[in-house]
């Protein structure tokens, strides 16, 4: 779901860049507000895992593959989508400026995408459809299929305006392969989050259904 | 689990799904590739990728920018270990960034 420079005019770029910005001061303001010395490790942790785990394509059918994203994994985990702004943030601007991987121009639309959107939706969703299933492993998979396919819409709105899409063939099409991609997504925030909370219980308690 | 037994845990736990990576990913574009493909009529909607079917990512007007280790490689030259090491030295990076800002703009622990 990275949008490389050749997708989008500078300017739009520009426009999606100081939207992202916006963000990106609000997650430091977390960092400085909730994340004391003790949750370093966990967040660093959690965001060397999303950056390596973005770079393992597993095919999904359609001829596409997919990773993770990581968005809703770390709203969950830290109990803020400001802490998924703040790891796919940075997660984004090394893959983007080391590797090539996502344009620089249009790093701020990835960041509004995977950071802000799939942040926010993997949040709220989680914490939503956990208050009315009481399901832990229900909301998180959901919250995770969720927190892909949303996002992917959103740059399928974004790619329209840049003329890149037409806008009912994008939305379709990418759709279509992030409900697929999804699945992994869904499926690996599941599993990851039971993981940490059974070695960082301190930090992420879902043991009763309360989640983190 | 202690905070550093916890860190190098996960650097371990890291690596080893860098090295899945390079030898396991699947080469099928992503998804947006893939719409970017069908928008193009170089792919159905439900079918395979052809081979030789790729994304054009030099159009005039736009930003070009050679990255210091594209592709997430060392070049040919240093193969599918060039591949983990320069996904370690990602991993690394991240690790390091989160601990400087986090030192910098963080409280301090109570």
């Amino acid at each position: 779901m990275h949008i490389p420079d050749a997708f989008m005019p500078i300017p739009q770029g520009i426009f999606y860049w100081a939207i992202a910005l916006v963000f990106i001061a609000l997650s430091l303001r977390w960092v400085r507000q909730e994340m004391d010395e003790t949750k370093v490790p966990l967040v660093a942790i959690l965001a060397a895992g999303i950056f390596v785990i973005q770079a393992f394509n597993l095919p999904v059918a359609l001829g596409t593959s997919g990773h993770l994203v990581g968005g809703a994994l770390a709203a969950i985990v830290l109990g803020s989508p400001f802490a998924a702004i703040f790891i796919l943030s940075l997660v984004l601007i090394v893959q983007g400026f080391i590797f090539g991987d996502g344009g620089l121009t249009t790093m701020g639309a990835n960041i509004l995408n995977m950071g802000v959107i799939g942040g926010f939706v993997g949040y709220y969703s989680y914490h939503g459809i956990l208050s009315a299933t009481r399901s832990v492993n229900l909301s998180a998979f959901a919250a995770g299929w969720l927190a892909c396919v949303i996002p992917a819409l959103a740059a399928a709105v974004e790619l329209w305006l840049a003329g890149t899409f037409p806008l009912e063939l994008g939305l379709i099409a990418m759709g279509i392969y992030h409900a697929l991609i999804g699945i992994i997504e869904g499926g690996i925030t599941l599993v990851a989050l039971r993981l940490i909370a059974s070695v960082r219980p301190d930090i992420v308690e879902i043991s009763n259904g309360v989640g983190a | 689990m202690d905070s550093w037994r916890f860190v190098a845990a996960g650097i371990v736990i890291a690596i080893l799904i860098a090295i899945g990576a390079v030898y396991l990913a699947s080469p099928a574009p992503d998804g947006l590739e893939s719409t970017a493909l069908v928008v193009r009529g170089d792919k159905t909607l439900t079918g395979d990728t052809p081979p030789d079917a790729g994304v054009r990512e030099d159009p005039a007007g736009r930003l070009t920018y050679e990255s210091l280790l594209p592709d997430y490689s060392l070049g040919d030259a240093w193969g599918k270990p060039g591949e983990i090491l320069a996904l370690t030295t990602g991993i690394l990076l991240v690790i390091l960034l989160i601990y400087g800002i986090s030192r910098l703009v963080a409280r301090p622990a109570k």
